[in-house]
Formats: C-alpha cells, structure tokens, sequence
C-alpha cells in the first residue's frame, strides 16, 4: 500500500497546478443559465486548447493518455482551483469514450475532434417519460426509410438539449424482438433538424438544466448507427458505465470545499462548541474523507484487476446522501439565512434533492449493489 | 497511489484467515465465551507465530512490521470472533512502544512482543479490555497522561460480551503507578486503529453471514433477500463495512508512513468503524429474524464484541468531535499562516 502519488503523478498534478495559476475560467454569470453556458463552453475552449480537454481520451483522439489516476487529479485540481466542469461533460465522458468503443473511423474523425473543443456540445437521449430507470422500457420508435431512418416518440431529463448539436440516441428499431432489450439501437442523431423540438422544463431550482426532447419525424442516416442495428442495449451499457468514472474525484472535491465553507461559517457564529454542531460537521468530514479513499481503492482495483470492486458501485450513492446532508445542515447553521434567495446555500440545498435520482436513483443503485456485488437474489 | 495490500500483506491477511478458519470456529468461541476462559491452545499458537508482537520492534523482540500488518491481524482476530488476549497484548505494546521510556521499552516489550505476558491498555476509570491476568496494565488518565499501574488493583467486571475478559481499578489503586512520558498519543492513536480493524472484521463477518442466511431462508414462496427491503439494508451494510474499511486502512498506512496523519487518521477510522460495527451487526440481527434473536445464533457474539469494542478509545461521538477540532484548527492556521 502507498498512497503517495508516483514520481509521474506528481509531475502530472505540479504542471496541472502551474497552468491552472495562469488560466481562469472568469468570474461565474449568475442568474443566466445561457450566459452561463456560454462561460462553461469558453473555459471548456481554454482547457483544449491547453491540452487539458479530454485528459483521459488516447493520444490518437487528441487526449492526452492519461491513467486512471492521472483522470482523477486532472479532476481533483479543477475542484480545488475553483474551476467548472467543462461545458460538454456528457461529450468528454460519455459520447467520446463509447465512439471509442464502438464507432466507425468515419463517426470518430467526424465527431471526436469537435467534442474536444467545444465546438459541437452533446445530450444524452436514454430516459423516456415512461422509462426511467429502466431501460429496456424505451418506447421512441426508429424505422428504416431507405439509407434512413425516421425517429418518433419523446426523451425526457435530457440536460444540455437546448445546446446540443448531437444526441446519443437509443430506439426501439424491432419491437417484435423477443426480449425487449434485443430491439434497440444506438444513434447520432442531429439536433439541428426540423423533427427535433427541445422544451425546457423548468426545475424546483427555477433552472432549465433538464428538457423534454420530442421526436416527429427526424430522420437519421445510416451511417449514423453506433456498433449495429439491434445492439443499443450494449453500447448504452458502455455509456452508463462510463458515467461516474473520473467525475467522482471532481464532486468530492466540490464536497470537501462546501464542507470547509461551513466549517468557517460555524466558526464565525461560535458554534464549534456546540456538541450536536461538532459531530455533524465530524460525521460530514468522515464521509468526505471516505468517499475519496473509497473513490482512490476503487481506481486501485481498475488498475489493478481490471474491474472496479465493491467500491465502485458505492461512490455515487455515498456521495448524494453525503451532499445532502451537508446543506441540510447549512440550513441548520445558518439559519434562515441560508434560504435567502441569492444564497449560494438555497440554491444547493434545492439542487441536492436532485442528486439522489440524477444518474442512477439511489434506490436502483442499492438494487445494483444487491445483486450485482451481493450476490442476492433477483428483486421481487 | 496503490491502495492495496503488497503480496507480502495479502500472504499474511490470507495465512491470517485460514488459521483462525479451523482454529477459532465458531463452536470454539462458543465454548470459550460459555466457560469464560479464553482459547488458551489458540493463544499458544499465534505466540508461537509472533502475532503479539507483530508491530513491536526488532530491538524488542518484535517482527518490526507496520500498524497495517497489525491491522491485517486484527482485522481477522475479529472476523473469527477469536476469544483471545491480544487486543490487549498490543495495545500495551503499542503505548508502551510509543510512550514510554527506553528502560520501560526494555523491561515490558519483550515479553509483550512474545506473548510471555499479556498486556492491557485502558481509561483508568473505566472498563479494561483483556486485564484481568494481563502482566502489565497501562491506564490512561483524562489529561491524556498513562501509567503503568499494577495488574493486581484491577477487578474483572463481566460485560455484554463475554468473548473477552473485562476489568476495572479497584477504587483504592487508581492513584499509583509509574508514568509513561513520551508520546502515549502515538501509540493510543495505533491502538485506536487496531480496534477498527477488530470492527472491520466483525462487520465483513456479520454481512457474510446475513448474506448466506437471506439466500437461504424462504418466506411467502421465496427467498427473503429478493425483497428490497432486505436487500437494501444488505447494501446499507456493505457500505458500512467498505467505509470502515476505507478509513481504517488509510489510517494504518499513515500511521507507518504519514505521521502527521496519524491523530486525524485513528479519527477518522474510529469514527467510522464504530457506526459500521454496530449498525451492521445491528442489522444482521434484524435479518435473520426472530433466529437471530436466540442464543443458538451465533451473531451476537458479533453484535455484543462489536458494542464493546464501539466504546473502547473513544466511540463515533467522540471521534467526530475531535475531527472537528482538528479540521478547524488546520483551517484557522492557514487563515493566520
């Protein structure tokens, strides 16, 4: 066991760490989610062109090899620098790296390059009305046209749509396939076309990072189908997979820097001696403190074996119940003025209700852990 | 950044788990907590593997391994649920190692490393894991001071948990004994970390077995581990265990190699081993139903070793509250720095 990092980790984190003191992202819009948008997608444009945009992406697609380690410092040092997460996050984790897998030449040297630069920005169209967690419920219809397809039927909690030029896209293309997950297929699909039409909804936050996707009649080429007709279920797997990877290591650091927020402000008010106050704030920074190892023994076991352990599927649970404790007790701390509008705190404590459903709900991430690391029976 | 045992820790975890598997069954702990006395053959042979004094330096008579190669022992002592004087064995090898003077290091650590006496580190004004018969006793007082006090002043006090011996002061002794003036932190922080791994080993145990029980155990037609109900808190457990698990091991390693780690490390290990030892063997009770419940099962004896050992050195609430000054201190020096 060594948790140092190595001489090349090192040297790694140091050359992050200096050109992070010399690049900012500016100060953060408020209040304006396209202005907003507009700061993210800039600095995401500055991370590129520094070499910085897609870390983790092999040389030959333009990133820059790094290793699993290496992935979370880069993420671990933009939390600690204060800076965002790049515009195109689902692009840079998840479209690029299942291209990567399952894409033709012709879909990576078309698409790759303009996710790292921001140029072209992507959403994620898995999640139906009637499907939320389950996947193999998807109901959108793709039927073949010619060397086309024409898609129908609507996408739900798609955040980024408003922007987006692309969407990973799963349909149904054979409903009369015998197992329901055996008739889909994964696309691209075009946003910038007449049957794509983006509706925002509008959160508990008053935010419109999510939108319903509504699909009449858009039509998607043939060369636009990732890894076959009929094998969505598999490359939507990769995707998923590739979902909390690296990003644990950002929204920790995110944690430990509210949490250290709160400290200070207990301080301030005297309330460090306070013992109901003390062991909140010491239960927090365990859990904080925990969720980083468990996040680094789970890089081990990749690393290592091939496969992430236990530690994986844990993360992401750990970290939802964690955040929402911590502004539940801000709220606590605080006071009424935490609720205020233009307090940071207000807009964490709603914006936190959403990370226990967002990515996984933690209901389905125990069922994960129950079967899948448990070994427990299927549910009933 | 490797956060996995060498091959050299695994051998030892692995050899560590196969021994107490045919030594320490769970019909041997029954008969030792039944009969109040510990594994007595079982204690002779981890002697004779140099497990007392595993951490102990060479110079002393130890095999001069880390804090984590003493947490891979206690982490599967209490896996085994093993009725022996161990815990108690290093925690005074530890405080002593650590706290003490060149000539108590001398006279107490050789027989503390061989297993020849048995040791006991304790609040002088509380309960005592593993001191009654122990050769050497070491007190710790409120201020954070210890003292080597004689065992003949303790009297054995009968606890929940009978797979190990408890006892106290006597009223009139507390007064006496000879300090230890180094850094008793240092090896209070080590024993800290050693009862976590203790709590570690109990919860993987206790989610194992509820783990096989809830496959098995049939109710309406199928088995009760297919509810979610169940299943939910089988993962609730898990992540317990793998939480405790976490800290206990980065604690281990700071402790051999991050020393300025250590206060906040046995903190934070404490802290969370504790919670996990007790709401999963709180749960395993409460999974395997109204058998879990009876004396024929054997998951008390995790439950009861795992209320016990929660206390020992400071439970969560403590650990917590220490955490938060620690933290708050760090961030009031670099606002000052």
């Amino acid at each position: 066991m060594d948790l140092t990092f190595n001489d090349a980790e090192t040297a790694f984190r140091d050359e992050l760490r200096a050109w992070f003191d010399s690049h900012e992202p500016g100060p953060e819009p408020r209040h304006d989610e396209d202005a907003h948008w507009r700061w993210r997608r800039d600095w995401q444009r500055q991370l590129g062109a520094g070499g910085w945009a897609g870390v983790h992406w092999p040389q030959e697609y333009g990133g820059r090899g790094a290793t699993l380690t290496q992935s979370a410092i880069f993420f671990e040092e933009l939390g600690r620098a204060g800076a965002p997460l790049p515009a195109d996050v689902l692009g840079l984790l998840l479209a690029g790296p299942t291209l990567m897998v399952w894409g033709t030449d012709a879909q990576k040297e078309r698409l790759l390059p303009t996710i790292l630069s921001a140029e072209e920005t992507w959403c994620q169209g898995f999640s139906e009305p009637d499907a939320g967690s389950d996947l193999a419920a998807v109901k959108t219809r793709a039927v073949k046209d010619g060397d086309e397809w024409v898609v129908t039927g609507q996408k739900v909690w798609t955040s980024g749509a408003q922007y987006a030029k692309w969407c990973m896209l799963v349909a149904r293309t054979d409903p009369d396939a015998p197992k329901k997950h055996q008739g889909l297929t994964y696309f691209v699909l075009d946003m910038e076309q007449e049957g794509v039409q983006v509706r925002p909804l509008r959160q508990i936050t008053g935010e419109s990072e999510f939108n319903e996707l509504f699909l009449e009649g858009a039509r998607i080429s043939d060369d636009n189908v990732v890894g076959g007709v009929g094998n969505g279920w598999k490359v939507a797997l990769t995707t998923l997979m590739n979902e909390r990877a690296g990003l644990a290591f950002f929204l920790q650091v995110r944690l430990r820097q509210q949490l250290d927020k709160l400290i200070d402000e207990a301080a301030a008010r005297g309330l460090l001696d306070d013992p109901v106050v003390a062991e909140k704030l010491g239960d927090l920074h365990v859990r904080v403190e925990v969720l980083r190892l468990t996040a680094y023994r789970g890089l081990t076991a990749i690393e290592k074996y091939g496969q992430p352990g236990p530690e994986g599927s844990l993360t992401k649970w750990m970290w939802s119940d964690t955040n929402q404790q911590l502004v539940q007790l801000a709220a606590d701390i605080l006071g009424a003025d935490a609720l205020v509008a233009d307090s940071p705190w207000a807009y964490e404590l709603l914006r936190a209700r959403g990370n226990s459903i967002e990515g996984g709900t933690t209901e389905i991430l125990k069922n994960i852990v129950a079967e899948r690391v448990l070994g427990l029976p299927r549910m009933r | 950044m490797n956060f996995d045992f060498t091959a050299d820790q695994q051998d030892i975890k692995r050899t560590a788990h196969d021994l107490l598997a045919s030594r320490s069954s769970l019909d041997r702990v029954r008969e030792a907590a039944e009969s109040g006395t510990p594994d007595a053959a079982l204690w002779n042979e981890l002697r004779d593997l140099g497990w007392p004094g595993i951490a102990v330096a060479e110079e002393h008579g130890g095999q001069g391994l880390g804090t984590l190669e003493l947490a891979i022992l206690l982490e599967e002592l209490g896996y085994a649920c093993a009725v022996t004087p161990l815990l108690g064995t290093v925690l005074a090898a530890a405080a002593i190692e650590h706290g003490g003077s060149d000539d108590q290091r001398a006279r107490w650590l050789p027989g503390l490393a061989s297993g020849e006496i048995t040791g006991a580190l304790g609040p002088a004004d509380g309960l005592i894991p593993d001191a009654p018969g122990a050769g050497v006793v070491v007190a710790l007082d409120a201020d954070g001071g210890a003292r080597l006090v004689d065992p003949a002043s303790v009297e054995a006090v009968k606890t929940i948990d009978p797979t190990r011996a408890y006892g106290r002061m006597r009223a009139d002794g507390t007064g006496a004994g000879e300090a230890l003036t180094g850094d008793v932190a240092a090896g209070v922080d080590r024993g800290a970390i050693a009862v976590s791994a203790e709590l570690v080993g109990i919860s993987q145990r206790a989610l194992e077995m509820t783990l096989e029980y809830v496959k098995e155990r049939k109710q309406f037609g199928t088995p009760v581990g297919a509810f979610q109900a169940v299943s939910h808190r089988c993962a609730q457990m898990l992540l317990y265990t793998e939480s405790a698990r976490s800290a206990t091991y980065f604690a281990a390693w700071a402790a051999d190699a991050d020393a300025d780690r250590l206060a906040e490390g046995a903190s934070l290990a404490k802290a969370a081993a504790s919670e996990a030892g007790r709401e999963v063997t709180a749960s395993a009770i409460q999974a395997h139903g109204g058998i879990g419940f009876t004396w024929e099962a054997d998951v008390h004896w995790f439950y009861k070793r795992a209320q016990l050992d929660a206390t020992l050195l400071g439970g969560t609430g403590t650990h917590r509250a220490r955490l938060t000054r620690l933290v708050a201190g760090r961030r009031a020096g670099a606002a000052t720095a």
